[in-house]
Parts: C-alpha cells; sequence; structure tokens
C-alpha cells in the first residue's frame, strides 16, 4: 500500500493501477446513469400517479389508461439501465 | 393536514377528481332533451345520473316538485362537504372560504321563514348544509322562535356582528335587501383579507374574487338601471375590484344606454368581459344579460382553471358549475311545474 501511494505522489502508476482505477470510474458511472434516471422516473411519476388515481376514483374505467401512462415514465430508467449495462460489460 | 403533505400529489389528485367530476356534470343536450319531458319523467331521468341516492332516499317521503327541489339541495350540500372533506392544506382553507357564502343565504332564508311565520320543517326543506354553520347548528336556528332569537344564537359566528347590527332596522321595514347586501360586502372583504393574510396559493383566489365581485357588480348595475333607481346606490356596490364606489353610481346615474356601454366598457381594458358588454348593447331583458354575465364568469373560471391546473381554480370552476346545474334542473321542474313553454324554460337556464 505504502508502495502505491509513493508511486502515485512520484507520478509512476503502474498498468495494474490504471486498469483497476478504469474499471472503478466504469462502476461509478453506471451507478449514477441508473440512480439518477431512476430519481427522475420517480418525480415524473408523482404527478402523473395522482392525477392517475384521482381520475380512477371518479370514473373506475380509465384505470388500464391510466396505468398505461403512469409507467410511461419508466422508460427513463430504463434508458439509464442501458447505459449501464453498456458501461459494465 | 397541512403540515404532513409531500409534494405536489395531493393538490394534483384532488385538481384531477374535480375536473373528471365537471366532465361528468349534466351536457346540454341532456338539458334540451328535458326541456320535452313531464315532472316526472325528469324525475326518472336524473334518478339515472349522480341524483340517484337522494332521489331513493326521499322518493318515499316527498313526491313531484318537493322531492326533486330536496333531492336537489341534498345532493349539493353532501358534494360541497364531500370536496371539503378531499381537498388539502391551502386549498381547503380556500373552499372553506368560498363556501361561507352558503352560511348568509341559509341565515337569510331562515330569517324570512321566520318573518313569514313559516313551519320549522319547510324551511329546513330548502336549506342548504354546505357553509361553516352545518346541520346541527341550522337545526338549532329553525328551532328558534323569533328573527331576534335566531341573531342572538348566532353569537360568536362571523356573520354575527352584522346581523345584530341590521337585523333590527330590517325587522322594522320589513324588507331584507340591506341586510342581504351589508352580509354580502362583508363575506367579500372578509375573503380579501384571507388571501391577503399571505397564504400561499392566494393570488390564484384574488383572481376568482375579483372576476366574482366585477360579475356581481355590472349585474347589479343592470338591475339597478332597469328599476331605474334615481337613490343613492352606493351602498349597494362591492368594493375590491375595479369598480369604485363613486364610478358605480355615476354608471348607474348615466342617461342614456349608449354612454354608459361605453364608459363601462372602457373601464374593463381589453378583457372578455369588454366584449360581452358590447353584445349587451341590443339586449334589453335583464334575465337575458344576467344569464350571458353568468355564463361568461362560468367561461373565465374555466379558462383560468386551465391556465393554473393544480390551483384553486379547478375546484371553483366545478363548484361553480355543479351549482349552476342545480339552479337549472331546479329551473326546469318549477318551470315544468307551472307549465311554462319549453322556450319560455330555456331562457333561464346557464348551457
Amino acid at each position: 500500500m505504502a508502495d502505491v501511494a509513493t508511486a502515485v505522489v512520484a507520478g509512476e502508476m503502474t498498468v495494474e493501477m490504471v486498469q483497476a482505477s478504469q474499471i472503478g470510474m466504469k462502476a461509478m458511472a453506471a451507478a449514477i446513469a441508473v440512480g439518477s434516471t431512476g430519481i427522475a422516473s420517480g418525480i415524473a411519476e408523482t404527478a402523473i400517479g395522482s392525477a392517475a388515481v384521482g381520475a380512477t376514483a371518479e370514473n373506475k374505467d380509465v384505470f388500464g389508461l391510466v396505468l398505461l401512462l403512469t409507467v410511461i415514465p419508466e422508460t427513463i430508467v430504463i434508458f439509464g439501465l442501458v447505459v449501464a449495462l453498456l458501461l459494465l460489460f | 393536514m397541512a403540515a404532513t403533505l409531500v409534494g405536489p400529489g395531493p393538490y394534483i389528485y384532488v385538481c384531477t377528481r374535480l375536473r373528471v367530476r365537471r366532465a361528468k356534470l349534466l351536457p346540454r343536450e341532456e338539458y334540451m332533451r328535458m326541456l320535452n319531458m313531464s315532472l316526472s319523467e325528469i324525475t326518472r331521468s336524473i334518478e339515472e345520473t349522480e341524483y340517484k341516492r337522494e332521489i331513493d332516499e326521499l322518493g318515499t317521503a316527498f313526491s313531484g316538485i318537493d322531492l326533486i327541489e330536496i333531492a336537489l339541495s341534498w345532493n349539493l350540500a353532501k358534494e360541497y362537504q364531500k370536496i371539503l372533506e378531499i381537498t388539502p392544506g391551502v386549498l381547503k382553507e380556500f373552499t372553506r372560504a368560498y363556501l361561507r357564502r352558503w352560511d348568509i343565504q341559509n341565515v337569510l332564508t331562515i330569517l324570512r321563514g321566520k318573518m313569514q311565520g313559516s313551519k320549522p320543517g319547510k324551511i329546513k326543506e330548502i336549506l342548504i348544509p354546505a357553509g361553516e354553520l352545518d346541520k346541527t347548528i341550522l337545526d338549532r336556528l329553525i328551532a328558534e322562535e323569533s328573527p331576534e332569537q335566531v341573531v342572538e344564537a348566532l353569537k360568536g359566528q362571523k356573520l354575527y356582528p352584522v346581523l345584530a347590527r341590521e337585523v333590527p332596522p330590517a325587522l322594522s321595514s320589513g324588507s331584507l335587501s340591506k341586510l342581504e347586501n351589508e352580509l354580502v360586502k362583508q363575506f367579500y372583504a372578509e375573503l380579501i383579507l384571507d388571501v391577503e393574510s399571505g397564504l400561499k396559493g392566494g393570488k390564484a383566489f384574488m383572481q376568482y374574487i375579483k372576476l366574482d365581485i366585477d360579475i356581481t357588480n355590472v349585474k347589479n348595475i343592470f338591475r339597478l338601471r332597469a328599476d331605474r333607481m334615481s337613490e343613492d346606490a352606493r351602498e349597494l356596490v362591492i368594493p375590491g375590484s375595479t369598480l369604485g364606489v363613486e364610478e358605480f353610481q355615476r354608471l348607474i346615474s348615466m342617461e342614456g344606454k349608449d354612454e354608459f356601454i361605453d364608459s363601462l366598457k372602457a373601464r374593463f381594458g381589453a378583457s372578455d368581459l369588454k366584449e360581452l358588454i358590447e353584445t349587451l348593447r341590443t339586449k334589453e331583458s335583464i334575465r337575458e344579460i344576467e344569464i350571458d354575465l353568468i355564463r361568461l364568469q362560468l367561461q373565465q373560471m374555466i379558462k383560468m382553471a386551465k391556465l393554473s391546473p393544480f390551483s384553486i381554480h379547478p375546484i371553483l370552476a366545478y363548484l361553480e358549475s355543479k351549482k349552476y346545474e342545480i339552479f337549472n334542473l331546479r329551473a326546469l321542474a318549477r318551470g315544468k311545474q307551472v307549465n311554462l313553454p319549453a322556450e319560455r324554460i330555456k331562457e333561464y337556464l346557464v348551457i
């Protein structure tokens, strides 16, 4: 460990260290891709979900339609997931 | 309740519910169909809609016009109370403030009933317990012997100061119009105070209050001009919006109709109300003018509800539309009962 620290401070990095660092960065990017799109989907679904429940409470026939509308923002998180998978594999 | 709200969800939920409810109100075609029906057919027809429960409940005790009248009042009161239950946070405060106007109507109905010596049961039939004074308080008021006792029983309520001041002269003159006017003025003044207390979303509510005051004032001006009122009308103006007290008096006392319409139009800038006032130039019937103004108010409220979809506007648009649905059905039923021709009844409908 002391050797690695000395090497980094001295500006000398071994190939193994660079590879390990790249894997770490990829994992971090994948996490951000999935995490942030997950939060974005959540925010988008708040409004749609509330309106969907409101509309269903008054008219039960629209349940199927509003369910579909509610899950449309899920596509955002799927994009995030796809990007994450592309990054990792 | 307000403290536990998280995010805009509850507002969106309620506004969507009320928008769906407004869409479910009776369409124009339905009224046209009803115009050609008899009273019992109308009863049967509205029994198939949202009024089923009330008609079924009251069907054994009442019949004919009484059944429709009471079922409509019950439905309206129930609907308003239900909306108060589901509205969240600050919207509940605004809805409650809006519904206080029913307190004025109920108290005036009770006072009128007491002045004419009507039976408590008869008065109860026409009350709409939608405001702050609930069924229990109204029942207590109805049970009082005289108008003075009714006023005393209201001690501690918001209406009491005006009632205590205005009821004795009203009783001696036999007319409640000044009292009604004072109560309405106090109602609007309180609404404006509530909004100016800095509640969030108050700006949207203020838009509605101003529109309502404008329409009421314009309606009053047309009415007073039609009555050729020569006395001082300064007391009748509701302050707080476009028209001031002096201006109101000046508009009423103007001689020529064209001159009056031009001055009134000039006060309302580039609004839709201005365009409507121009169309009223040729209309003579005060009823037609009033219905046109009400229709414009409803259109404006629906427009505001579209512009700010998650504010108080969708709620108010529904409450007003529902009020006029009840108003229309009542006019239809009353008209049919006295055998008015369909064309005459149609003139009274806000559609």
